[in-house]
């Protein structure tokens, strides 16, 4: 039975939007929308390049519509969470009078058979605008544009910046190499996969070789010890970001498997403070049976019941050299 | 290598800076991409084919964002192209671009890369949106700890790299960090970040593009006869190894060692250290540079950080390392390892100002990516055969 | 301008479905061992990697990082990516084998689409400020292409329908233009399907591809094109990048026997066939095309591969077809030929 993660990545991207981009969303929270002239023609939404040419444009910005006219369009019957309206509606492409190019945006027709290629329509202004392409709700058929809500008026200054806020959530199966790591660390086990190949242990539940590219399989397992020396170590002072879940300077350790040629990579300590984490200290493996409370790493993110790795109390181990056991 | 001789004729890049507020990501690019058509004294219309580097589009939040810029470069009816090797991208870019005329299929093509990072985060986007990310040093501070224990190096080397860089980026324009009282003194009391890594020994993140114009044989001599010396290519190459085995190591990689011995068998340099005059190496954290100085035989093992603390690699020693800075004074990210290629030839162009490294016939760029596993190096010289 | 012999001498993909269990790397793993195996290659062969995948896909930053160990780069290898489908991979490589001075390259494209919404995902490549913030789909944008190429006579319901038969080898037209719209005036069945996959393609030059295969797929023309992205500017009832590349990989110079085109959408494949000049004697996606299977990312070099498969078997003259951006933005075309092109001094 293939387990599932879900991970969601979010993040609330901040654009600036350079002279031409910001000059016609400003005009949007004035009720205006704006196209830039190339010759005899109008560009919107307006540009900074010539579309066919790359080369740069005067920014020649003229008021169009704000009614216009459905150049084309398709129905939308189930809005996805990203759509500007949370009812079925169009997508339309909308050639506003006065300029040459479609804008694409909504129509709340309604239904599907109140939509035709050449109706008119015309905007349907959020009552509160900040400078970006759904300060336009949507459009409605008719003529006469409308403003949904209280106007707060248009932006104080110009507006120079976006918000565009990403977040995508995606369903990976966990492999069962990886599985079958997190459900022996419920046994407090640590196991490798031996290559039968180049007889290399791998820890790292991959449930392959890169070295010679072939899957390791069940057959290939081997028990692993639960000691071993930090040979390595990184201490990071954390920054602030969306997701971010530490707040003070946290180490991660190597450590290699006592008996074995296993490095075991980037795992946190437990009992041990940052500052004194240092090579040669002995660890042994330490385990909490919540899986909620388990180590982070790796793209599926708890590693079962392995939290990490705590002193032992030994003395430290005198070789300097294994500082080079990163892998 | 291919018969066909490679020559860059137009280098261009923006004002690197944390925020690039004033421009649309069109308008960061085009900065970019008219800069070096100007030095190309081209237009749009003389380009063939443009090739796209940049790192991950998690950083920006724009997939695929050669679609939304093929008109922006120009690159409408033309081939369009997106290479993304990690760090490295912006060597690979140079690299594939080269490629596309060195197959005899284009003469003329645009190499263009960039980042526009503050509109996320580094550290979110390196971290795909995880918490406790390493952040871009953690994963290097336990090489670097390999390295120093290696070579017995002293502590002050890193610092000195630091110091070095900055003093070369007052005088290049173009680079992000100005730190006019950069100083031992100072570098040593910034903030720890990875330890050994200090704050001032880590490369700044940044909004900025780099383009490059690459022609062929003839447009190489169109531009010499012009009086705008081109650089000519004398070897690419690119390396990848896996990011994690037993017994891999990642201080000095053989992918490292076999890039460099394959650009120098393609450009004849059987002396490194003598017949290179300067080099671009992708730098992000000051002891890098003595990683990379043995990695690619410009040092013995063990000794690269020799050159560092007896001067050699000043811009005024015998071996100028990054004199334009570096990764460590400038990093949009995706375009760094360009700027690398692009700074290579610049310096045989004589088209440095300010941090021309004197009678520059010949030098070399690298750039490398995620867990020091991608590398991109070309060689560079003022003529095809600068050795004889 | 010459060109080295260059042929696509075998290649292989993993079972394309709608959702896999393995992992993209693992996929990959065993998609590169199933198109090299059969040629008597070892992976200490091939002198050169390029592999196709998408960040975005994947949901991962580098995700592409892992993929290399698919590869079994030990020692190192030459080695590149791209972020688009493999068919720019091979395309890529193609070049660089002109180089010179090596001789077997592997390509790879691969993609788990099923991990995520596309139409939550798609939107980020539209542009960032007029586009992106609406959620403007792609299938938003195939269907707005759609009824402008009805509206131009180029295009049909019906015979959107009967490419749906033709492509999936099953259903009935009257039956399916009973179904509701998806996205008017697109049905489900003008619609891809989700897949997962990947596919992995081996090149070789000259004499080793002849050595390895009997009758090995020359690459006699290779082109792209790209046009301008919002489809705000464009004319959606053409293609013209399509036609550019077609005739710069020299699609004109004799008959066509197969074609395979990675059109996601039924209109596309009428548009793409008109654009190429694909007659009724052209055996247009035998295969099944993007409709039957669309593992993005592999998608447009499966088309290359099957297309590759007619010439393997003996067959003259095929082209393949893939594609990028909203409403056919960029496009790429591959010539393949039993026989190589001519050498010129």
């Amino acid at each position: 039975m293939t387990r599932f993660v879900d991970s969601t990545i979010t993040f609330p991207y901040r654009r600036s939007l350079g002279p031409v981009v910001g000059a016609f969303m400003t005009a949007l929270t004035e009720r205006r929308i704006l196209g830039v002239r190339h010759g005899d023609a109008v560009l919107v939404p307006p540009m900074e390049w010539d579309p066919a040419t790359g080369a740069e444009l005067a920014a020649d910005l003229v008021e169009v519509g704000p009614a216009g006219a459905v150049d084309s369009w398709t129905w939308v019957p189930t809005p996805s969470e990203q759509h500007p309206l949370d009812h079925a509606f169009a997508f339309a492409f909308i050639r506003l009078d006065g300029a040459t190019t479609p804008l694409l945006h909504a129509v709340d027709a309604g239904s599907s058979a109140a939509m035709s290629v050449g109706m008119r329509v015309a905007p349907r202004w959020k009552g509160t605008r900040v400078g970006r392409i759904d300060d336009l709700a949507c459009f409605v058929p008719g003529e006469d544009a409308e403003t949904d809500g209280e106007d707060t008026g248009p932006a104080a200054e110009p507006v120079e910046r976006m918000d565009y806020l990403a977040s995508i959530t995606y369903r990976n199966p966990v492999p069962a190499s990886n599985d079958r790591i997190v459900e022996v660390s419920h046994e407090h086990r640590l196991i490798g996969l031996r290559c039968p190949t180049c007889a290399r242990v791998y820890a790292s539940g991959n449930g392959y070789c890169p070295i010679d590219a072939i899957p390791l399989g069940p057959e290939c397992e081997t028990d692993l010890p639960n000691t071993g020396t930090i040979t390595n170590f990184v201490v990071v002072t954390p920054t602030p970001y969306p997701g971010q879940t530490e707040t003070e300077p946290f180490a991660r350790v190597f450590v290699l498997l006592d008996d074995t040629d296993v490095v075991i990579t980037y795992s946190p300590v437990v009992d041990l403070a940052a500052r004194d984490v240092r090579v040669g200290v002995r660890v042994r493996a330490v385990w909490i049976d919540d899986e909620d409370d388990g180590a982070t790493g790796g793209l599926f993110g708890a590693w079962g019941s392995f939290a990490g790795w705590r002193p032992t109390g030994e003395p430290d181990v005198d070789n300097p050299d294994l500082v080079n056991r990163i892998f | 290598m291919s018969a066909r001789p490679v020559a860059i004729v137009g280098v261009g890049q923006t004002h690197h800076k944390s925020r690039r507020l004033d421009v649309s990501f069109g308008g960061l690019v085009r900065e970019a991409v008219f800069r070096a058509l100007d030095d190309a004294q081209m237009t749009m219309a003389d380009i063939d084919a443009v090739v796209l580097g940049k790192a991950p589009d998690l950083f920006e939040g724009v997939m695929k964002p050669e679609l939304y810029l093929s008109d922006a470069l120009g690159a409408v009816g033309k081939p369009m192209f997106r290479v993304h090797t990690a760090g490295s991208v912006g060597g690979t870019t140079g690299i594939v671009a080269a490629s596309h005329i060195q197959a005899g299929k284009h003469r003329r093509v645009l190499a263009v890369a960039f980042e526009k990072q503050s509109e996320g985060n580094a550290q979110f986007a390196l971290g795909s949106g995880k918490g406790g990310s390493l952040g871009a040093g953690g994963a290097f501070a336990p090489f670097i700890r390999a390295y120093i224990h290696r070579s017995r190096a002293p502590e002050h080397i890193g610092w000195k790299v630091a110091v070095k860089d900055r003093l070369n980026a007052l005088k290049n324009p173009y680079a992000h960090l100005k730190i006019a009282d950069i100083s031992i003194e100072k570098v040593k009391a910034s903030p720890m970040m990875w330890e050994p890594i200090r704050f001032l020994e880590s490369c700044p993140s940044s909004d900025g593009a780099c383009a490059v114009v690459l022609t062929d044989e003839a447009g190489g001599n169109e531009a010499a006869a012009a009086g705008r010396p081109p650089a000519w290519i004398l070897g690419t190459s690119s390396r990848s190894e896996p990011p994690s085995f037993p017994g891999r190591d990642p201080v000095r990689p053989a992918a490292a060692i076999q890039c460099s011995d394959d650009i120098y068998a393609q450009a004849g340099i059987t002396d490194p250290r003598r017949q290179i005059d300067t080099a671009e190496l992708y730098v992000p954290f000051s002891w890098h540079e003595a990683i990379w100085l043995e990695a690619h035989g410009l040092a013995d093992e063990g000794d690269g950080w020799k050159l560092i603390d007896d001067g050699t690699t000043a811009l005024d020693g015998s071996l100028p390392i990054n004199p334009s800075g570096g990764v460590l004074s400038s990093n949009p990210i995706g375009a760094s390892g360009l700027l690398r290629f692009a700074e290579a030839a610049n310096q045989v162009r004589g088209a440095a100002g300010e941090h021309q490294v004197d009678g520059a016939k010949v030098a070399i760029a690298q750039a490398y990516g995620a867990n020091s596993q991608y590398f991109s190096m070309w060689a560079v010289a003022s003529s095809l055969q600068p050795f004889d | 301008m010459t060109s080295r012999d260059i042929a696509v001498v075998g290649w292989a993909h993993t079972p394309l479905v709608r959702h896999t269990e393995q992992s993209e790397t693992r996929m990959l793993m065993d998609v590169i061992t199933a198109a090299i195996t059969p040629l008597g290659l070892t992976r200490a062969d091939i002198d050169f990697t390029c592999l196709g995948s998408c960040d975005y896909i994947t949901g991962q930053a580098f995700s592409f990082v892992s993929n290399l160990d698919a590869i079994g780069a030990w020692p190192p290898k030459r080695d590149s990516h791209v972020e688009m489908d493999g068919a720019w991979a091979l395309y890529e490589a193609w070049l660089r084998l002109q180089e010179g001075d090596i001789e077997i390259a592997v390509v790879t494209g691969s993609g788990r689409s099923s991990t995520g919404d596309p139409s939550l995902i798609y939107p980020m490549e539209m542009d960032p400020y007029f586009l992106a913030p609406l959620g403007a789909d792609p299938v938003t944008f195939a269907a707005l292409q759609a009824r402008a190429l009805i509206d131009a006579g180029i295009a049909s319901e019906r015979a959107m329908a009967e490419v749906a038969v033709r492509s999936r080898g099953k259903g009935d037209v009257d039956t399916l233009l009973a179904g509701d719209y998806v996205r008017e005036p697109l049905r489900r069945h003008d619609l891809p399907p989700i897949t997962d996959g990947a596919a992995a393609m081996v090149l070789a030059v000259g004499d080793r591809a002849r050595h390895l295969v009997e009758h090995p797929a020359y690459i006699t023309g290779f082109d792209h094109r790209t046009e301008c992205h919002n489809p705000s500017f464009r004319s959606l009832t053409d293609s013209p990048s399509t036609r550019i590349a077609a005739a710069a990989a020299g699609r004109g110079d004799g008959p066509i026997e197969v074609a395979e085109l990675q059109a996601a959408f039924t209109h596309e494949e009428l548009l793409l066939r008109s654009v190429l000049e694909l007659g009724d004697d052209v055996v247009v996606n035998a295969s099944g095309g993007a409709l039957a299977a669309n593992p993005i990312m592999a998608s447009g070099l499966c088309r290359i591969g099957h297309a590759a498969d007619h010439i393997l078997g003996g067959g003259h003259r095929a082209l393949a077809h893939s594609t990028s951006g909203p409403c056919l933005q960029q496009n790429l075309i591959c010539i393949l030929e039993g026989t190589p092109a001519e050498m010129t001094a």
